[in-house]
């Protein structure tokens, strides 16, 4: 059924739908629509679960890995200082292999307070073992969190669902619910593959000596890799129910574009509209959206970008002193490969500045104009300022 | 293993499936704990050298036979000595220094008076027949010990006993108020049930004893000194003047003898105290009359202050001179003395203070200072003297051991001197003594020769001695114990709370001085419980599982009867909380044995 | 001693804990007293290690190592879920340090008694940091030494009472036990059981290690600081009920201290000091308790 919804709300609705038991959050903005909704889910009975008003984020994600080891599907939403709070506890789930569920409203760090969007507070957990999905619109968002479910469950991994503060964590658009059998048949009852059992008094997350630990980190490896394969066949799972699918990537236009945009996130949206606007004027550029960049899609960012002159990422975050994440991830991926295009990073919207389209042109026509990138990352949008006050 | 332990992914993850027993942290230790039962300080004062310490543990956990067959191991008389016994082992026990000490004397009396009254049956060891016969002369404390450790041994004992009735001196010559007749009757027909025969009306003379020596393969001589030593002073034979030993047996025997006026009884033991206190019942005036001072009585302290309770006169520091007859009185010539220094028994010097003797009018005297052999063969061989024998000796013979004395002229039939006749001290629990040393310095003769005895007897005693111990002797679990004796600091007293001693119910003292009527009464199996309960059971181990609460290796192991421990030296990490937390001292901490 | 508990041992043998360990004697009785429907939550502490490395366990209950901070917060997502498996008859309890209590879980603790939530929190209280090398924490008494407060820096800053903060919270029940006092510590852990709500467990654990004490001396020490009314015996029901369980007889805390190497520095006058501060709490208990002294 078509609604019209927020992005929150979209969340909101696939945690509904995926029968969650146990939810606990702990409010900050711009995440609280979806915890608000769900809290009246449950109060009213439309969700059979537990909510745990916890006394923050990282006790959240301490009773997240609570109640999942106790053999229940859970979920939380949080962003930026809670994201950042949370951090030692994002190892915990990963490593003691929890399929949790979190979506995560990326917003700027504080200082100073900044509630707007930035990627930089999901990004900074790249290496918690987490798997990253992010999103680009109210569909997706709602897709993509049912869809987490199922990934996590599979490899015994925790997911992470990101979406843009307010662009679309507070934007209404029109998403298609689905009913409730469609995503029983796509997401199974929730089966463990392990839990506190008193019939079989097992401990979890012991002491684990340097005779252990490499080999445990490895399987956590592997199933992130594992993730890669797992999700196109989600994928496929869950079109042949709902005939949606994103991909890992998507690369749009891709095919003979010379320059390539690399954006995630709402960005994407803003990119779509510079081929609206580009395409017709002859400029050979396309767009590779990437939703997953945990674990990273190399190969088919490899393919997607193999014929392009030159690669330009969008990095609405930044990782100081070194450059755009997004762009760090995209050389590694094609670093090995001979003849790779070069990449030129542009760090754009931090703190929630928009990115608009005439922004991106520029943007291509100073990638155009340039043989190689002037440097590792160019801030775009910056205004001049005043150090002296 | 791993579907079944519910991972249903084979996932490589943090997560246990076996437990830590594989690691064998005993390899830690470096001091070894281990259960090692020690001495208690009241067994070792008990001349019957009891098994005091488990004895109370038995009460207290309701074991009255067990409690009961555990004196019997050690002394035959537990309804005897818990009424006549001076008990010392209350003096020695650890408990004094807490509170007060335990009433080991009412527990044992408590348990003698139980299993009369259900007639208990013991079950007792008894080595196999040795085939060999043990002649008794005399049925007092030390024949029918040495009687019923024999017998245990595995010997054919009989007793030889003059009177009429069994008992000797516990007989005739003890009150009935402290000991009435049928607690003896009682005590001596269970020794007959295990088998000894007592011969009664049987005098022994000299010539009899010679007939004994070729028709048993040894003789026990426990006849006891029943000859009152005289006073050596004018008038002791004249009328108005008694023994005080056959005052006391006509009244065992029955009679009520005329007691009206005032009786002097001459003396300071025990024999004195019951004179005068039986003068009390009989409707008399008794005065002692005493040549030192009271604290060198030897009568028990006890046994002194009823006396004064009951009216008993005490005159001290006065000895006797003449006694000359005035009519139907006697009056009684006596010499004021006084301290000068200290005998080598640690008693008082006396002397005479150089004034003038006091006369004292009194209706009769009775001479209660001590007795002696009836007849000069009932003595043991002088130890002096024995080197000078004319005789070829057997080697190492005569013994004269701290109870009694072993000899053998030319090979012939052992002969053993016992009781009153060996003893340095003359009570009843030191006769018992007597017949248990007896007992064990026979069988020792016969299995191994006299040159063995000391040693073997000296593997028996309880703690550091002189006590003995029938149950070490016969290789019974005691034997395990150690002899070292748990002092004071060495309980834990934490696991200990006050409590009040018992207080023994007794008769009035209108009632005691109207009548020959026992004057301790029973008491109770709860209120017994709870007085041995209050037992420190020093050195041995009572199951209070401390050890196996505290163990923070949980290698403390018990049998299926919750009783049997054991420590998984696997696993122990010789912390050493176990013994620390012992209350009683039964466990050691010792240095981890050198591999 | 018969304790009413379980003859059954949930604490194996083989665990690493140091000889004479006063926080494994406390777990033994816990889970002697809670028995085998029991989940425990495991925040990083001696018993972290104790527990045993991979793939060995020391407990046969089933049990989650958390982190440092966290007790309070992953017992009530471990609660939540066997509530919504309809799972009302097991147990969740967490098994704390002082570290994890007093100091970096004291939020999570407090975040999760102000809820309710269904489980008891056991503190074992060995005063101080002991699994990182004895490092001074909010519950390490006036007058120790500890690694981070050596020589002339010795503690001169109270003991955090754990319990009235906690009391505070007005929790249904809250109480001291004592490994040296199975018995009561027992009959508290049942009783925490079966109370629904929020349970705190102030369990006194000496630790050989840190306190410079003997490995046999465990228990008597941990004894005499009841004795001594450092470590009074009672429980508060409701935020407002309190019993005093054991009313020791006069005894001097000079004796306790004199005993311990982490007191070793101090002086006649520091420990008169202590006496005082000692009686003064006391006296604080008792009126609360509405006893006199």
């Amino acid at each position: 059924m078509k609604k019209v919804l927020e992005g929150s709300h979209a969340v909101a609705e696939a945690v509904r739908l995926a029968k969650v038991q146990v939810i606990s959050a702990y409010p900050i903005t711009p995440q609280t629509h979806i915890v608000e909704i769900l809290s009246d889910y449950v109060t009213t009975g439309k969700m059979d679960a537990k909510y745990l008003r916890v006394e923050s984020e990282h006790s959240c994600m301490a009773a997240l890995i609570g109640a999942q080891s106790s053999g229940v599907r859970t979920f939380t939403a949080t962003s930026s200082q809670g994201l950042a709070l949370m951090h030692e506890l994002l190892h915990w789930a990963s490593g003691a292999r929890l399929p949790i569920v979190m979506a995560e409203v990326n917003r700027a760090l504080a200082p100073g307070w900044n509630i707007w969007n930035d990627q930089t507070d999901s990004l900074a957990q790249r290496d918690t073992g987490w798997m990253q999905l992010y999103c680009e619109d109210g569909q997706e968002v709602l897709d993509t969190t049912i869809q987490a479910y199922r990934l996590a469950e599979i490899v015994n991994l925790p997911a992470m669902v990101v979406l843009d503060a307010f662009y679309l964590s507070h934007t209404y658009e029109p998403v298609d619910v689905p009913d409730q059998d469609e995503v029983d048949r796509f997401l199974p009852t929730y089966e463990p593959a392990f839990i506190l059992d008193t019939k079989h008094p097992y401990s979890l997350s012991p002491l684990v000596t340097p005779n252990a630990y490499m080999e445990m980190r490895y399987d956590i490896a592997m199933a992130m890799d594992d993730a890669l394969e797992q999700f196109d066949r989600v994928e496929d799972e869950f079109a042949k129910i709902f005939d949606r699918r994103y991909g890992a990537v998507e690369a749009i236009d891709c095919e003979g574009a010379d320059i390539v945009f690399v954006t995630s996130g709402t960005v994407t949206s803003t990119g779509r509209l510079l081929l609206e606007e580009l395409r017709p004027r002859g400029e050979k550029v396309g767009v590779l959206k990437i939703k997953l960049f945990r674990p990273f899609p190399v190969e088919a960012v490899r393919r997607a970008l193999g014929k392009a002159k030159k690669v330009v990422v969008i990095d609405r975050n930044f990782s100081f002193g070194a450059s755009g994440i997004f762009a760090q991830e995209v050389r590694a991926a094609i670093c090995n490969v001979p003849g790779h295009p070069p990449v030129f990073g542009y760090i754009a919207g931090l703190g929630g500045r928009d990115i608009t389209v005439k922004l991106l042109e520029e943007i291509y026509f100073d990638v155009k104009g340039s043989s190689a990138p002037r440097k590792e990352s160019i801030w775009v949008g910056l205004q001049e300022v005043n150090r002296a006050t | 293993m791993e579907a079944e332990l519910g991972l249903k992914k084979n996932l490589y993850m943090p997560r246990t499936s076996v437990t830590t027993e594989s690691n064998k942290t005993g390899s830690w230790r470096f001091l070894r704990p281990r259960y090692e039962e020690k001495t208690s300080p009241c067994s070792t004062a008990c001349p019957a050298g009891e098994d005091i310490a488990r004895i109370e543990m038995l009460i207290t956990q309701g074991a009255f036979k067990e409690a009961w067959e555990t004196i019997l191991r050690e002394n035959p008389l537990p309804g005897v000595c818990g009424r006549v016994c001076y008990h010392p082992c209350e003096g020695n026990c650890n408990r004094r220094e807490f509170d007060t000490s335990i009433a080991v004397h009412t527990m044992e009396r408590f348990l003698a008076d139980t299993a009369a009254r259900n007639e208990t049956k013991p079950v007792l060891e008894r080595l196999p027949p040795k085939g060999k016969g043990v002649a008794i002369i005399g049925s007092g404390p030390a024949g029918l010990a040495a009687a019923w450790f024999l017998n245990m041994l595995g010997y054919d004992s009989e007793i030889f006993e003059a009177m009429p009735e069994a008992g000797g001196l516990l007989r005739w010559g003890i009150p009935a108020y402290r000991l009435p007749a049928a607690v003896l009757s009682n005590e001596i027909a269970r020794i007959e049930n295990q088998g000894v025969r007592i011969r009664l009306s049987e005098t022994v003379s000299a010539s009899r004893f010679e007939e004994l020596k070729t028709s048993y393969d040894a003789v026990f001589l426990g006849c006891g000194y029943w000859r009152n030593i005289a006073l050596n002073i004018p008038g002791e034979s004249g009328s108005g003047v008694e023994d005080g030993l056959s005052f006391l047996k006509q009244l065992r025997q029955g009679a009520k003898p005329d007691v009206r006026g005032v009786s002097a009884v001459i003396g300071g033991g025990n024999t004195a105290i019951d004179v005068a206190r039986s003068i009390i019942r009989l409707g008399g005036r008794a005065v002692i009359v005493y040549r030192r001072r009271r604290e060198d009585m030897p009568a028990f302290d006890e046994e002194i202050i009823s006396a004064l309770e009951e009216g008993v006169e005490l005159r001290e520091l006065l000895a006797p001179v003449q006694i000359a007859a005035q009519g139907s009185d006697c009056i009684l010539t006596l010499q004021q003395m006084k301290v000068e220094g200290r005998d080598r028994d640690g008693r008082g010097r006396i002397a005479a203070d150089g004034t003038s003797p006091v006369e004292i009018s009194v209706q009769r005297v009775f001479v209660a200072t001590g007795a002696a052999a009836a007849e000069t063969w009932h003595e043991p061989p002088p130890a002096e003297t024995a080197g000078h024998h004319t005789a070829p000796l057997t080697p190492h013979l005569p013994l004269h051991l701290s109870h009694c004395t072993l000899h053998q002229e030319q090979q012939g039939t052992p002969i053993i001197y016992g009781g009153d006749l060996t003893n340095t001290s003359k009570n009843v629990t030191q006769a018992i003594a007597s017949g248990k040393q007896a007992a064990m310095a026979l069988d020792t003769f016969f299995q191994s020769g006299a040159g063995t005895i000391r040693e073997r007897l000296s593997g028996c005693l309880v703690g550091e001695g002189p006590s003995l111990s029938m149950e070490i002797y016969m290789h019974g679990p005691r034997k395990e114990r150690k002899t070292h004796i748990v002092s004071h600091q060495e309980i834990n007293t934490d696991y200990f709370q006050f409590e009040p001693r018992v207080i023994q119910p007794r008769l009035l003292i209108e009632e005691r001085t109207s009548s020959f009527d026992e004057i301790e009464l029973k008491i109770s199996a709860n209120t017994a419980m709870r007085e041995a309960g209050r037992c420190f059971n020093c050195g041995i181990c009572n199951d209070c599982d401390n050890c196996y609460l505290f163990c923070p290796d949980v290698c403390i192991l018990r049998g299926r009867d919750m009783t049997e421990r054991h420590i998984d030296y696997d696993y122990c990490k010789g912390c050493g909380l176990c013994v620390v937390e012992c209350p009683r001292n039964a466990m050691t901490l010792g240095e981890e044995e050198k591999l | 001693m018969q304790l009413d508990a379980l003859d059954k041992e949930l604490m194996c043998s083989g665990h690493v804990g140091c000889p004479g360990c006063g926080a494994t004697i406390a777990m033994r009785f816990v889970l002697k007293a809670l028995g085998e429907k029991t989940v425990m939550v495991l925040p990083a502490c001696c018993w972290s290690v104790i527990a045993g490395p991979f793939p060995q366990s020391s407990l046969k209950i089933p049990v989650i190592h958390t982190a440092f901070e966290t007790g309070g917060a992953t017992a009530s997502g471990v609660r939540a879920a066997l509530d919504m498996k309809g799972d009302t008859e097991t147990t969740v309890i967490t098994w704390a340090g002082d570290g994890g209590t007093f100091d970096i879980g004291f939020q999570a603790l407090s975040g999760a008694v102000e809820r309710n939530e269904d489980f008891i929190y056991a503190c074992y209280d060995n005063e101080a940091y002991m699994n990182t090398g004895i490092q001074r924490s909010s519950s390490t008494p006036y007058g120790a030494w500890t690694t981070t407060t050596t020589g002339a820096d010795w503690k001169k800053l109270r003991k955090k009472n754990i319990v009235e903060a906690l009391v505070a919270h007005r929790i249904p029940y809250a109480a001291t036990a004592n490994i040296a006092f199975p018995e009561d510590l027992i009959r508290k852990v049942k009783k925490a059981k079966a109370i629904r709500g929020s349970k705190f467990l102030h369990i006194y654990a000496s630790c050989p290690t840190g306190w410079r004490i003997p490995s046999e001396m465990s228990i008597k020490i941990a004894r005499m600081a009841v004795q001594t009314n450092i470590f009074p015996l009672y429980e508060v029901e409701n935020g407002v009920n309190y019993t005093i369980n054991y009313k020791p007889k006069e005894y001097l805390v000079r004796e306790y201290f004199k005993l311990q190497g982490r007191f070793r520095h101090l002086k006649d006058t520091d420990l008169d000091q202590i006496q005082e501060m000692v009686n003064e709490d006391w006296g604080l208990l008792l009126r609360k308790a509405g006893e006199h002294a």
